[in-house]
Protein backbone atom coordinates (compact mmCIF):
# COMPACT_ATOMS: atom_id res chain seq x y z
CA UNK A 1 0.00 0.00 0.00
CA UNK A 2 3.05 2.38 0.87
CA UNK A 3 4.77 1.79 -2.57
CA UNK A 4 1.29 1.90 -4.04
CA UNK A 5 0.73 5.36 -2.24
CA UNK A 6 4.57 6.45 -2.95
CA UNK A 7 3.92 5.56 -6.59
CA UNK A 8 0.95 8.10 -7.20
CA UNK A 9 2.87 10.14 -4.84
CA UNK A 10 5.49 10.77 -7.60
CA UNK A 11 3.37 11.17 -10.48
CA UNK A 12 3.74 14.29 -12.06
CA UNK A 13 0.25 15.83 -11.37
CA UNK A 14 0.46 14.77 -7.31
CA UNK A 15 3.95 16.07 -6.94
CA UNK A 16 2.98 19.61 -8.98
CA UNK A 17 0.06 19.83 -6.96
CA UNK A 18 1.96 18.98 -3.41
CA UNK A 19 4.81 21.42 -4.60
CA UNK A 20 2.72 24.39 -5.48
CA UNK A 21 0.74 23.56 -2.22
CA UNK A 22 3.94 23.64 -0.49
CA UNK A 23 4.92 27.33 -1.85
CA UNK A 24 1.61 28.81 -0.66
CA UNK A 25 2.47 27.59 2.82
CA UNK A 26 5.72 29.01 2.43
CA UNK A 27 4.57 32.18 1.20
CA UNK A 28 1.82 32.63 4.44
CA UNK A 29 4.52 30.55 6.53
CA UNK A 30 7.47 33.83 5.29
CA UNK A 31 4.76 36.74 5.41
CA UNK A 32 4.00 35.80 9.07
CA UNK A 33 7.25 35.64 10.11
CA UNK A 34 9.57 38.27 8.14
CA UNK A 35 7.83 40.97 10.37
CA UNK A 36 9.07 38.56 13.61
CA UNK A 37 12.67 38.09 12.65
CA UNK A 38 13.35 41.53 11.53
CA UNK A 39 12.35 42.85 15.14
CA UNK A 40 14.60 40.38 16.80
CA UNK A 41 17.50 40.51 14.59
CA UNK A 42 17.98 43.98 15.08
CA UNK A 43 16.64 44.65 18.18
CA UNK A 44 16.53 41.02 20.09
CA UNK A 45 12.96 41.57 20.93
CA UNK A 46 10.69 38.61 20.63
CA UNK A 47 7.60 39.97 20.09
CA UNK A 48 4.75 37.87 21.54
CA UNK A 49 2.42 40.39 20.26
CA UNK A 50 2.96 39.57 16.65
CA UNK A 51 -0.02 37.19 16.27
CA UNK A 52 -2.53 39.43 17.46
CA UNK A 53 -1.29 42.33 15.60
CA UNK A 54 -1.82 39.93 12.65
CA UNK A 55 -4.80 39.41 13.97
CA UNK A 56 -5.63 42.79 14.33
CA UNK A 57 -4.49 43.19 10.47
CA UNK A 58 -6.97 40.21 9.25
CA UNK A 59 -9.94 42.13 11.15
CA UNK A 60 -9.15 45.47 9.45
CA UNK A 61 -7.95 44.26 5.79
CA UNK A 62 -11.88 42.31 6.14
CA UNK A 63 -13.35 45.87 7.44
CA UNK A 64 -11.83 47.40 4.64
CA UNK A 65 -13.32 44.33 2.21
CA UNK A 66 -16.62 44.27 3.64
CA UNK A 67 -17.09 48.29 3.68
CA UNK A 68 -16.04 48.94 -0.02
CA UNK A 69 -17.25 45.37 -1.67
CA UNK A 70 -20.75 44.92 -2.68
CA UNK A 71 -22.36 41.95 -4.50
CA UNK A 72 -22.22 43.45 -7.38
CA UNK A 73 -18.19 44.31 -7.52
CA UNK A 74 -16.01 42.83 -9.97
CA UNK A 75 -14.04 40.21 -9.58
CA UNK A 76 -10.81 42.39 -10.94
CA UNK A 77 -12.43 45.85 -8.92
CA UNK A 78 -12.18 43.27 -5.82
CA UNK A 79 -8.40 41.99 -6.41
CA UNK A 80 -7.50 45.80 -6.82
CA UNK A 81 -9.46 46.76 -3.45
CA UNK A 82 -7.53 44.16 -1.99
CA UNK A 83 -4.75 45.28 -2.77
CA UNK A 84 -5.57 48.72 -1.47
CA UNK A 85 -6.52 47.13 1.39
CA UNK A 86 -3.05 45.70 2.52
CA UNK A 87 -1.55 48.52 1.70
CA UNK A 88 -3.51 50.28 3.92
CA UNK A 89 -3.16 47.97 6.72
CA UNK A 90 0.35 47.76 6.47
CA UNK A 91 0.35 51.59 6.98
CA UNK A 92 -2.08 51.63 9.80
CA UNK A 93 -0.35 48.98 11.29
CA UNK A 94 3.16 50.64 10.54
CA UNK A 95 1.89 53.38 12.72
CA UNK A 96 0.59 51.40 15.61
CA UNK A 97 3.82 49.86 15.83
CA UNK A 98 6.16 52.82 15.84
CA UNK A 99 3.77 54.24 18.50
CA UNK A 100 4.18 50.41 20.65
CA UNK A 101 7.87 50.79 20.09
CA UNK A 102 8.31 54.55 21.52
CA UNK A 103 5.59 54.51 24.31
CA UNK A 104 6.37 51.00 25.86
CA UNK A 105 9.35 48.75 24.11
CA UNK A 106 11.70 51.39 24.57
CA UNK A 107 11.74 51.98 27.96
CA UNK A 108 12.21 48.23 28.58
CA UNK A 109 15.79 48.41 26.24
CA UNK A 110 18.11 47.91 29.15
CA UNK A 111 16.31 45.58 31.06
CA UNK A 112 16.52 42.02 30.73
CA UNK A 113 14.73 40.15 27.75
CA UNK A 114 11.89 38.63 30.31
CA UNK A 115 10.77 42.62 30.87
CA UNK A 116 10.06 42.88 27.13
CA UNK A 117 8.34 38.80 26.91
CA UNK A 118 6.00 39.61 29.53
CA UNK A 119 5.80 43.23 28.50
CA UNK A 120 4.45 41.88 24.77
CA UNK A 121 2.79 38.60 26.47
CA UNK A 122 0.77 41.21 28.06
CA UNK A 123 0.07 43.27 24.71
CA UNK A 124 -1.27 40.40 23.49
CA UNK A 125 -4.26 39.47 26.21
CA UNK A 126 -4.93 43.44 25.91
CA UNK A 127 -5.06 43.54 22.20
CA UNK A 128 -7.24 40.23 21.94
CA UNK A 129 -9.66 41.18 24.82
CA UNK A 130 -10.17 44.75 22.87
CA UNK A 131 -11.15 43.35 19.76
CA UNK A 132 -13.07 40.74 21.49
CA UNK A 133 -15.23 43.87 22.65
CA UNK A 134 -15.25 45.47 19.02
CA UNK A 135 -16.38 42.35 17.59
CA UNK A 136 -19.32 42.36 20.44
CA UNK A 137 -20.70 45.64 19.77
CA UNK A 138 -20.80 44.54 16.19
CA UNK A 139 -22.41 41.32 17.19
CA UNK A 140 -19.41 38.97 15.61
CA UNK A 141 -18.19 35.57 16.74
CA UNK A 142 -15.08 36.11 17.71
CA UNK A 143 -14.12 32.05 18.01
CA UNK A 144 -15.36 31.62 14.16
CA UNK A 145 -13.78 33.01 11.34
CA UNK A 146 -15.48 36.35 9.93
CA UNK A 147 -17.62 35.11 6.95
CA UNK A 148 -18.35 38.07 5.40
CA UNK A 149 -14.89 38.91 4.77
CA UNK A 150 -14.28 35.76 3.47
CA UNK A 151 -17.05 36.03 0.61
CA UNK A 152 -15.64 39.51 -0.16
CA UNK A 153 -13.07 37.24 -2.22
CA UNK A 154 -13.62 36.94 -6.15
CA UNK A 155 -15.01 33.71 -7.42
CA UNK A 156 -12.62 32.72 -9.76
CA UNK A 157 -10.25 32.49 -6.76
CA UNK A 158 -12.17 29.67 -4.96
CA UNK A 159 -11.38 27.95 -8.60
CA UNK A 160 -8.37 25.62 -9.64
CA UNK A 161 -6.71 26.17 -12.44
CA UNK A 162 -4.78 23.57 -14.92
CA UNK A 163 -1.03 24.06 -15.06
CA UNK A 164 -0.38 21.20 -17.64
CA UNK A 165 -1.27 18.18 -15.93
CA UNK A 166 -1.08 19.88 -12.49
CA UNK A 167 -3.95 21.14 -10.86
CA UNK A 168 -4.02 24.07 -8.55
CA UNK A 169 -6.03 26.89 -7.06
CA UNK A 170 -5.66 30.12 -7.80
CA UNK A 171 -5.30 31.37 -4.24
CA UNK A 172 -2.29 29.33 -4.05
CA UNK A 173 -0.86 30.71 -6.99
CA UNK A 174 -1.99 34.27 -5.33
CA UNK A 175 -0.53 33.28 -2.01
CA UNK A 176 2.80 32.36 -3.40
CA UNK A 177 3.01 35.55 -5.82
CA UNK A 178 2.10 38.34 -2.75
CA UNK A 179 4.86 35.79 -0.70
CA UNK A 180 7.02 36.33 -3.39
CA UNK A 181 6.54 40.00 -3.92
CA UNK A 182 7.10 40.52 0.01
CA UNK A 183 10.70 38.56 -0.02
CA UNK A 184 11.83 40.37 -3.00
CA UNK A 185 10.62 43.80 -1.62
CA UNK A 186 11.92 42.93 2.12
CA UNK A 187 15.49 41.43 0.58
CA UNK A 188 15.65 45.15 -2.04
CA UNK A 189 14.79 47.00 1.15
CA UNK A 190 18.28 45.82 3.06
CA UNK A 191 20.55 45.34 0.44
CA UNK A 192 19.74 47.88 -1.80
CA UNK A 193 18.96 51.26 0.46
CA UNK A 194 20.80 53.15 2.58
CA UNK A 195 18.46 52.50 5.46
CA UNK A 196 18.52 48.34 4.99
CA UNK A 197 22.35 48.72 5.40
CA UNK A 198 22.04 50.60 8.75
CA UNK A 199 19.54 48.14 10.16
CA UNK A 200 21.67 45.46 9.07
CA UNK A 201 24.61 46.92 10.52
CA UNK A 202 23.09 47.67 13.95
CA UNK A 203 21.70 43.98 14.05
CA UNK A 204 25.46 43.33 14.11
CA UNK A 205 26.94 45.72 16.40
CA UNK A 206 24.25 48.49 18.12
CA UNK A 207 27.22 49.92 19.57
CA UNK A 208 29.50 49.97 16.68
CA UNK A 209 26.59 51.33 14.76
CA UNK A 210 26.04 54.25 16.80
CA UNK A 211 29.72 54.99 17.14
CA UNK A 212 29.32 55.60 13.34
CA UNK A 213 26.84 58.00 13.34
CA UNK A 214 23.75 55.75 13.16
CA UNK A 215 20.93 56.73 14.83
CA UNK A 216 19.81 53.29 15.91
CA UNK A 217 17.00 54.25 18.21
CA UNK A 218 15.56 55.52 15.49
CA UNK A 219 16.38 52.44 13.35
CA UNK A 220 14.98 50.35 16.21
CA UNK A 221 11.81 52.40 15.87
CA UNK A 222 12.03 51.99 11.92
CA UNK A 223 12.18 48.58 12.42
CA UNK A 224 9.88 47.65 14.81
CA UNK A 225 6.59 49.71 13.08
CA UNK A 226 7.60 47.56 9.51
CA UNK A 227 7.75 44.57 11.26
CA UNK A 228 4.48 44.94 13.15
CA UNK A 229 3.54 46.39 9.20
CA UNK A 230 4.51 43.05 7.81
CA UNK A 231 2.34 41.47 10.34
CA UNK A 232 -1.15 43.43 9.53
CA UNK A 233 -0.20 42.89 5.67
CA UNK A 234 -0.03 39.06 6.34
CA UNK A 235 -2.98 39.01 8.41
CA UNK A 236 -5.29 40.77 5.64
CA UNK A 237 -3.73 37.59 2.79
CA UNK A 238 -5.01 34.72 6.05
CA UNK A 239 -8.55 36.73 6.15
CA UNK A 240 -9.13 35.30 2.49
CA UNK A 241 -8.00 32.04 3.28
CA UNK A 242 -10.57 29.67 4.27
CA UNK A 243 -8.05 27.66 6.11
CA UNK A 244 -7.08 30.52 8.94
CA UNK A 245 -9.82 33.29 8.13
CA UNK A 246 -9.91 36.54 10.43
CA UNK A 247 -11.11 35.11 13.82
CA UNK A 248 -9.75 35.77 17.23
CA UNK A 249 -7.57 32.20 18.00
CA UNK A 250 -5.94 33.59 14.14
CA UNK A 251 -3.58 34.84 17.01
CA UNK A 252 -2.22 32.14 18.59
CA UNK A 253 -2.41 29.97 15.12
CA UNK A 254 0.18 32.45 13.40
CA UNK A 255 2.18 32.52 16.68
CA UNK A 256 3.07 29.27 16.64
CA UNK A 257 4.54 28.48 13.14
CA UNK A 258 5.88 31.99 13.09
CA UNK A 259 8.07 31.09 15.58
CA UNK A 260 8.91 27.68 14.36
CA UNK A 261 10.33 29.70 11.51
CA UNK A 262 12.04 32.12 12.88
CA UNK A 263 14.45 29.45 14.79
CA UNK A 264 14.81 26.91 12.74
CA UNK A 265 15.73 29.52 9.88
CA UNK A 266 17.76 31.13 12.69
CA UNK A 267 16.89 33.96 14.81
CA UNK A 268 17.07 37.11 13.35
CA UNK A 269 18.18 36.37 10.39
CA UNK A 270 15.92 37.06 7.44
CA UNK A 271 17.46 34.98 4.64
CA UNK A 272 17.08 31.96 7.57
CA UNK A 273 13.57 32.81 7.67
CA UNK A 274 12.73 32.46 4.03
CA UNK A 275 14.89 29.16 3.67
CA UNK A 276 13.13 28.13 6.94
CA UNK A 277 9.52 28.48 5.77
CA UNK A 278 10.13 27.14 2.59
CA UNK A 279 11.35 23.60 4.27
CA UNK A 280 8.47 24.11 6.57
CA UNK A 281 6.07 24.83 3.91
CA UNK A 282 7.12 22.11 1.86
CA UNK A 283 7.20 19.43 5.09
CA UNK A 284 4.03 20.50 5.87
CA UNK A 285 2.61 19.93 1.94
CA UNK A 286 4.57 16.95 1.29
CA UNK A 287 2.99 14.93 5.11
CA UNK A 288 -0.30 16.63 4.40
CA UNK A 289 -0.55 14.23 1.11
CA UNK A 290 0.51 11.71 3.08
CA UNK A 291 -1.68 11.68 5.80
CA UNK A 292 -4.69 12.36 3.78
CA UNK A 293 -3.55 9.92 0.61
CA UNK A 294 -2.01 6.71 2.49
CA UNK A 295 -2.23 7.14 6.44
CA UNK A 296 -6.16 8.26 7.37
CA UNK A 297 -4.92 10.46 10.44
CA UNK A 298 -5.32 14.43 9.32
CA UNK A 299 -4.01 15.50 12.63
CA UNK A 300 -0.10 14.39 11.83
CA UNK A 301 0.56 17.56 9.10
CA UNK A 302 0.69 19.92 12.27
CA UNK A 303 2.78 17.79 14.41
CA UNK A 304 5.36 17.77 11.61
CA UNK A 305 6.05 21.31 12.21
CA UNK A 306 7.14 20.54 15.70
CA UNK A 307 9.20 17.50 14.15
CA UNK A 308 11.39 19.94 12.15
CA UNK A 309 11.82 22.80 14.83
CA UNK A 310 12.85 19.35 17.42
CA UNK A 311 15.46 18.07 14.46
CA UNK A 312 16.75 21.29 13.82
CA UNK A 313 17.43 22.32 17.75
CA UNK A 314 19.26 18.88 17.98
CA UNK A 315 20.67 18.99 14.94
CA UNK A 316 22.21 22.61 14.88
CA UNK A 317 20.44 24.81 17.71
CA UNK A 318 21.33 28.32 16.31
CA UNK A 319 19.58 27.33 13.16
CA UNK A 320 19.91 27.27 9.72
CA UNK A 321 21.27 30.58 9.51
CA UNK A 322 22.02 31.22 12.65
CA UNK A 323 25.19 32.97 14.30
CA UNK A 324 26.05 32.51 17.84
CA UNK A 325 24.87 36.23 19.29
CA UNK A 326 22.77 38.55 17.70
CA UNK A 327 20.52 41.39 18.36
CA UNK A 328 22.83 43.00 21.33
CA UNK A 329 22.25 46.42 22.59
CA UNK B 1 40.75 76.22 23.77
CA UNK B 2 41.57 72.48 22.80
CA UNK B 3 39.70 70.49 20.35
CA UNK B 4 38.91 68.15 23.03
CA UNK B 5 38.85 68.51 26.69
CA UNK B 6 38.51 66.26 29.81
CA UNK B 7 37.89 67.61 33.11
CA UNK B 8 37.30 65.99 36.44
CA UNK B 9 35.87 62.58 34.52
CA UNK B 10 34.61 59.83 37.07
CA UNK B 11 32.92 57.03 35.39
CA UNK B 12 31.64 53.70 36.83
CA UNK B 13 30.75 50.17 35.46
CA UNK B 14 28.09 49.59 38.20
CA UNK B 15 29.86 49.99 41.06
CA UNK B 16 33.46 49.94 40.10
CA UNK B 17 34.84 52.97 39.94
CA UNK B 18 36.50 53.05 36.46
CA UNK B 19 37.67 56.80 35.82
CA UNK B 20 38.41 58.68 38.92
CA UNK B 21 38.87 62.22 37.36
CA UNK B 22 40.52 62.39 34.31
CA UNK B 23 41.95 65.52 32.86
CA UNK B 24 43.39 65.86 29.52
CA UNK B 25 43.33 67.87 26.39
CA UNK B 26 43.93 67.17 22.63
CA UNK B 27 44.91 69.79 20.32
CA UNK B 28 43.50 70.18 17.05
CA UNK B 29 46.23 68.94 14.72
CA UNK B 30 48.30 66.38 17.46
CA UNK B 31 48.81 62.88 17.84
CA UNK B 32 48.47 62.15 21.46
CA UNK B 33 49.18 58.72 23.02
CA UNK B 34 47.03 57.42 26.09
CA UNK B 35 49.38 54.62 27.84
CA UNK B 36 49.54 53.02 30.77
CA UNK B 37 49.02 49.36 32.21
CA UNK B 38 46.05 46.85 31.49
CA UNK B 39 43.03 47.51 33.09
CA UNK B 40 43.72 51.36 34.24
CA UNK B 41 40.81 53.24 32.20
CA UNK B 42 42.34 53.55 29.08
CA UNK B 43 39.53 52.33 26.92
CA UNK B 44 36.92 53.12 29.58
CA UNK B 45 38.30 56.89 28.78
CA UNK B 46 37.75 56.86 24.96
CA UNK B 47 34.15 55.11 25.59
CA UNK B 48 33.62 57.84 27.71
CA UNK B 49 34.01 60.62 25.31
CA UNK B 50 32.17 58.76 23.14
CA UNK B 51 28.88 58.51 25.56
CA UNK B 52 29.06 54.70 25.11
CA UNK B 53 29.62 54.48 29.22
CA UNK B 54 28.56 58.23 30.29
CA UNK B 55 30.31 59.74 33.03
CA UNK B 56 28.79 60.41 36.34
CA UNK B 57 30.52 63.61 37.17
CA UNK B 58 32.97 65.76 35.00
CA UNK B 59 33.40 67.68 31.94
CA UNK B 60 33.74 66.35 28.53
CA UNK B 61 34.14 69.18 25.52
CA UNK B 62 34.56 68.72 21.64
CA UNK B 63 34.73 72.19 19.99
CA UNK B 64 34.09 73.67 23.52
CA UNK B 65 30.55 71.82 23.20
CA UNK B 66 29.85 69.64 25.95
CA UNK B 67 29.07 65.81 24.58
CA UNK B 68 28.04 64.77 27.85
CA UNK B 69 24.25 63.53 27.69
CA UNK B 70 24.31 63.45 24.41
CA UNK B 71 23.61 59.60 22.60
CA UNK B 72 26.45 58.24 20.83
CA UNK B 73 25.43 58.98 17.86
CA UNK B 74 25.37 62.86 18.03
CA UNK B 75 28.74 62.11 19.82
CA UNK B 76 29.77 60.81 15.95
CA UNK B 77 27.77 63.35 13.98
CA UNK B 78 30.10 66.46 15.72
CA UNK B 79 33.13 64.35 13.90
CA UNK B 80 34.30 62.07 16.10
CA UNK B 81 35.15 58.41 14.90
CA UNK B 82 36.16 55.51 17.15
CA UNK B 83 38.61 52.69 15.95
CA UNK B 84 37.91 49.83 18.54
CA UNK B 85 40.17 47.61 20.29
CA UNK B 86 38.65 44.27 19.03
CA UNK B 87 37.94 46.05 15.34
CA UNK B 88 34.43 45.31 15.65
CA UNK B 89 34.12 44.92 11.77
CA UNK B 90 30.58 44.13 10.79
CA UNK B 91 31.26 40.31 10.08
CA UNK B 92 28.36 40.22 7.54
CA UNK B 93 28.43 43.15 5.75
CA UNK B 94 31.30 43.03 2.46
CA UNK B 95 33.81 45.85 3.11
CA UNK B 96 32.41 48.00 0.73
CA UNK B 97 29.30 47.84 3.19
CA UNK B 98 31.28 48.15 5.92
CA UNK B 99 32.82 51.45 4.64
CA UNK B 100 29.10 52.45 3.36
CA UNK B 101 27.87 52.16 6.98
CA UNK B 102 30.48 54.82 7.61
CA UNK B 103 30.19 57.19 5.34
CA UNK B 104 27.46 59.82 6.42
CA UNK B 105 26.39 61.86 3.17
CA UNK B 106 25.01 59.59 0.77
CA UNK B 107 26.89 62.70 -1.63
CA UNK B 108 30.31 61.37 -0.16
CA UNK B 109 30.05 57.99 -1.21
CA UNK B 110 32.53 57.73 -3.68
CA UNK B 111 34.99 60.20 -2.67
CA UNK B 112 34.48 58.11 0.80
CA UNK B 113 35.31 54.52 -0.93
CA UNK B 114 38.44 56.03 -3.08
CA UNK B 115 39.86 57.85 -0.41
CA UNK B 116 39.60 54.37 1.40
CA UNK B 117 40.77 52.32 -1.25
CA UNK B 118 44.06 54.79 -1.83
CA UNK B 119 44.63 53.75 1.38
CA UNK B 120 44.47 50.17 2.01
CA UNK B 121 44.53 48.81 -1.97
CA UNK B 122 43.79 45.59 -0.56
CA UNK B 123 40.50 46.87 0.38
CA UNK B 124 39.31 47.19 -3.01
CA UNK B 125 40.25 43.93 -4.21
CA UNK B 126 38.37 42.33 -1.23
CA UNK B 127 35.59 45.18 -1.73
CA UNK B 128 32.74 42.25 -2.13
CA UNK B 129 34.12 39.82 0.36
CA UNK B 130 32.49 40.07 4.31
CA UNK B 131 34.04 41.57 6.36
CA UNK B 132 34.25 38.84 9.04
CA UNK B 133 36.22 36.42 6.41
CA UNK B 134 38.54 38.63 5.90
CA UNK B 135 42.50 38.17 8.14
CA UNK B 136 43.13 39.76 11.18
CA UNK B 137 45.61 42.38 9.72
CA UNK B 138 42.60 43.04 6.89
CA UNK B 139 40.28 43.57 9.24
CA UNK B 140 42.74 46.19 11.03
CA UNK B 141 42.61 48.63 7.94
CA UNK B 142 38.86 48.29 7.43
CA UNK B 143 38.34 49.33 10.83
CA UNK B 144 40.97 52.12 10.22
CA UNK B 145 39.69 53.22 6.86
CA UNK B 146 36.36 53.51 8.34
CA UNK B 147 37.67 55.70 10.67
CA UNK B 148 39.48 57.89 7.83
CA UNK B 149 36.32 57.99 5.37
CA UNK B 150 33.80 59.14 8.04
CA UNK B 151 34.77 63.08 7.86
CA UNK B 152 36.06 63.46 11.55
CA UNK B 153 38.10 65.51 13.07
CA UNK B 154 38.96 63.75 15.71
CA UNK B 155 40.01 59.68 15.87
CA UNK B 156 39.91 57.61 19.11
CA UNK B 157 42.36 54.90 18.37
CA UNK B 158 42.34 51.72 20.77
CA UNK B 159 45.06 49.55 20.47
CA UNK B 160 45.45 49.31 16.62
CA UNK B 161 48.72 46.84 16.60
CA UNK B 162 47.05 44.44 19.20
CA UNK B 163 47.24 40.47 18.09
CA UNK B 164 49.08 41.77 14.60
CA UNK B 165 52.04 40.32 12.61
CA UNK B 166 55.11 42.92 13.01
CA UNK B 167 54.62 43.38 9.40
CA UNK B 168 50.76 44.12 9.73
CA UNK B 169 51.80 46.51 12.37
CA UNK B 170 54.43 48.44 10.45
CA UNK B 171 51.45 48.93 7.66
CA UNK B 172 49.12 50.16 10.18
CA UNK B 173 51.19 52.44 11.72
CA UNK B 174 52.05 53.79 8.01
CA UNK B 175 48.74 54.15 7.73
CA UNK B 176 48.15 56.01 11.39
CA UNK B 177 50.74 58.19 10.17
CA UNK B 178 49.36 59.17 6.79
CA UNK B 179 45.96 59.48 8.36
CA UNK B 180 47.61 61.74 11.78
CA UNK B 181 48.36 64.39 8.50
CA UNK B 182 44.63 65.41 7.75
CA UNK B 183 42.97 64.39 11.32
CA UNK B 184 43.46 64.63 14.90
CA UNK B 185 44.12 61.59 17.06
CA UNK B 186 43.67 60.45 20.33
CA UNK B 187 45.64 56.49 20.29
CA UNK B 188 45.87 53.95 23.32
CA UNK B 189 48.38 51.79 22.46
CA UNK B 190 50.33 49.09 24.61
CA UNK B 191 53.16 49.07 21.98
CA UNK B 192 55.08 52.04 23.46
CA UNK B 193 57.84 52.64 20.37
CA UNK B 194 54.51 52.35 18.03
CA UNK B 195 52.64 54.92 20.61
CA UNK B 196 55.97 57.25 20.87
CA UNK B 197 56.52 57.14 17.08
CA UNK B 198 53.06 58.13 16.22
CA UNK B 199 52.45 60.78 19.00
CA UNK B 200 53.10 64.28 19.37
CA UNK B 201 52.12 64.36 23.71
CA UNK B 202 51.49 61.65 25.85
CA UNK B 203 49.96 61.00 28.96
CA UNK B 204 49.81 57.92 31.71
CA UNK B 205 46.76 56.84 33.17
CA UNK B 206 46.85 54.75 35.94
CA UNK B 207 44.54 53.79 38.63
CA UNK B 208 41.81 56.13 36.01
CA UNK B 209 43.74 59.13 36.96
CA UNK B 210 46.42 60.69 34.76
CA UNK B 211 49.86 60.63 36.85
CA UNK B 212 52.10 61.75 34.00
CA UNK B 213 52.33 63.10 30.57
CA UNK B 214 54.61 65.38 28.45
CA UNK B 215 55.92 65.95 24.78
CA UNK B 216 56.96 63.00 23.32
CA UNK B 217 59.96 64.04 21.60
CA UNK B 218 61.44 64.48 24.98
CA UNK B 219 61.43 60.54 25.97
CA UNK B 220 62.28 57.55 25.08
CA UNK B 221 60.34 53.65 25.46
CA UNK B 222 62.86 53.07 28.44
CA UNK B 223 62.35 56.24 30.01
CA UNK B 224 61.67 55.84 34.09
CA UNK B 225 58.23 57.49 33.83
CA UNK B 226 56.99 54.76 31.66
CA UNK B 227 59.27 51.83 33.79
CA UNK B 228 57.05 53.30 36.69
CA UNK B 229 53.72 53.18 35.76
CA UNK B 230 53.59 50.61 32.59
CA UNK B 231 56.20 47.75 33.58
CA UNK B 232 54.25 44.94 35.31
Amino acid sequence: MILEALAEFLTLSELGGVIVNGLAKSALYVMIASGLTLIFGLMGVLNFAHGSLTMVGAYLGGLLMVVTVTGGTAPLTRLGLFFVAIVVVFALLTVLGGAIETTIIRPLYDRPPIYQILLTFGLTLVIEEVVRIVLGIYDLQPLSDWQAALATKPQFLREPVALGPVSAGWMSLFQILLGTITVVGIWAFLTKTRYGLYIRAGSEDTEMASALGIDVRQVFTVVFALGIGLAGAAGTLLMWDPTWGASVPLAAETLLPAFIVVIVGGLGTFRGTVVAALVVGMADAVTTWWFQNAIQFTGLPELVLFLVLVVTLIVRPQGLFGVEEVGGH
Amino acid sequence: MSLLELGGVHTYYGDSHILEGVDLAVEEGEVVALAGRNGVGKTTTLRTILQLTPPREGSITFRDESLVGLETHEVAARGLGWIPEDRRIFGQLTVEENLRAAIPNPDDVSDGLRLAFDSFPILEERRGQEGGTLSGGQQQMLAIARGLVGDNDLLLVDEPSEGLAPQIVADVAEALATASEDVTMLLVEQNLPLALDLADRFYILDKGRVVDGGDTAAVTADDERFRRYLSA
